[in-house]
């Protein structure tokens, strides 16, 4: 064995004396750049929201989120058309909303919907990272949200403050499939403290499903398609109000620090708790609406001293 | 195969002594970018180098993940949309010395290198210009270049808000150990 390796040693030494420098060169650089294994992959998605259904990403350790999201009124049915050019005279919802990060993978969030003048508090954490191995191949957050009705509206119930308070929570598994291609699924639980909308045979508490994704076609433009179903009896089967699952196609541009959505959707309204419980408008309908989102990053790390 | 493999291993350990073979697992990577809104400098201390003082061999690379910025959106604004590092993961530089400096010796030796510097999938042809510093034996190499982000196929839009430099500045730093 050892005769064998010096022979082939010397042999090698020989015939390969003219490319010695090269290929020694490449092999080592080789053998030094193996690739690591397992790194988190980033950039699942651009924002922290798609058109309903938030995404996995977290904002980062302080930083501060900053959205504004719009539903209009209906663009065509009995309330669109020309008279309210198109649902452009009404606004259905309206969110403003910011979520900071008390860690990289822990996000606190604030926000106030138009819609039932609903306010939601939250809690987001990223709980697991997809990898580039795949030794983990989706990524998972989780959130915690509760919303809180300030104001008492219709029925003497809501009298009650405690009345007026829902819970929403769910788990979002996310998968970044290539630099173009990311897809979510999002099972969730909704709990109210009372029926909403307050109507015999509502369910106080059910599961819902989400699901999204983003096909990008250039560096900085995708298009998002995001749909959610709340497992609800009550909804499958009431006729009058009659709910509708949602439905909703964008488009979203990222620019810099911004990022941007614009999307047509049935929903009306903005927060989950809000548009789970309550999506009475259809597609086939006309009663479809423009929105938008808009989504800025500010971050408050102090500047660390260039080393220039 | 595996015969293949000892030999080669075999053959490199007999020549190392005679062949000058350095190595550095740990080379400091900078790059700087200097436009009116804002300075973006970003940090990697995950470069590979190999340098040879026999043949005049010196090879670069740094994985492009492995940059650290002030901000995250600027790192991943620079993974996903400027080097599209899922393709692209590494920038490289392939070359040789054109003046092999005597590294028996102490001091400082100005070279230039010339060789393929890639990043982004595009190969330029390139001299670079270094100083390799010997100190009681210790061999370690610093290069200061420009970039332009146009030659490398780096498109930055104009729609973006915050402004980049079109040409970035590259420092590069190594210590190199000599390889056993």
């Amino acid at each position: 064995m050892a005769m064998l390796l010096s022979a082939a040693v010397a042999a090698a030494q020989t015939t390969r004396k003219d490319t010695t420098g090269k290929s020694s060169t490449d092999s080592l650089m080789n053998a030094l750049t193996a690739p690591e294994k397992g790194e988190p992959v980033i950039a699942t998605f651009k924002a922290t929201r798609l058109i309903f259904t938030q995404t996995t990403e977290t904002v980062k350790k302080k930083e501060l989120n900053f959205m504004v999201i719009h539903r209009f009124g209906d663009i065509a049915g009995s309330a669109g058309g020309g008279k309210t050019f198109f649902g452009l005279d009404n606004s259905s919802d309206i969110y403003i909303g910011f979520e900071y990060g008390l860690t990289d993978n822990l996000n606190i969030g604030l926000g106030r919907s138009k819609f039932e003048q609903m306010i939601d508090l939250q809690l987001k954490y990223y709980l697991l990272h997809q990898t580039t191995d795949n030794s983990m191949p989706v990524a998972v957050s989780v959130i915690g949200k509760t919303g809180f009705k300030p104001y008492h509206v219709n029925t003497n119930i809501f009298d009650n403050t405690l009345n007026r308070f829902s819970y929403f929570t769910q788990a979002i598994i996310a998968r970044k499939f290539s630099s173009a291609l990311s897809v979510e699924v999002a099972p969730s639980y909704v709990a109210n403290n009372i029926e909403y909308p307050f109507l015999v045979g509502n369910e106080k508490r059910y599961f819902a499903i989400s699901a999204a994704g983003r096909l990008k076609f250039s560096k900085r433009m995708g298009i998002v398609l995001d749909y959610f179903h709340p497992f609800s009896s009550y909804r499958d089967n009431s006729v009058n109000p009659k709910y509708y699952d949602g439905l909703g196609v964008g488009l979203e541009i990222e620019t810099g620090g911004h990022v941007f959505t614009i999307n047509f959707s049935n929903a009306q309204a903005i927060s989950e708790i809000n548009y789970l419980n309550n999506t009475t408008s259809s597609w086939g309908k006309g009663q479809f609406r423009l929105g938008f989102t808009i989504s800025r990053i500010f971050d408050f790390n102090k500047k660390h001293q260039s080393s220039y | 195969m595996k015969y293949i493999g000892l030999i080669l291993l075999a053959w490199l350990g007999i020549n190392q002594a005679g062949q000058g073979i350095y190595v550095c697992k740990n080379a400091a990577v900078s790059l700087y970018s200097k436009a009116p809104i804002e300075d973006i400098d970003a940090h990697s201390d995950k470069g590979t180098s190999v340098l040879n003082t026999t043949t005049g061999d010196v090879a670069f690379a740094v994985p492009i993940r492995s940059f650290k910025f002030e901000k995250s959106l600027m790192r991943e604004h620079f993974n996903e949309n400027y080097l599209e590092s899922d393709k692209y993961p590494q920038a490289s530089f392939k070359g040789k010395l054109n003046t092999i400096p005597d590294v028996s010796k102490d001091g400082t030796y100005p070279v230039t290198a010339t060789g393929l510097f890639e990043v982004h999938g595009v190969k330029q042809n390139r001299t670079i210009p270094g100083k390799i510093m010997v100190s009681k034996g210790a061999v370690s190499l610093t290069s200061e270049f420009m970039v332009a982000c146009k030659d490398h196929k780096v498109e930055i839009p104009k729609l973006v808000f915050h402004n980049i430099a079109e040409t970035i500045r590259i420092n590069v730093s190594a210590a190199y150990a000599p390889y056993k």
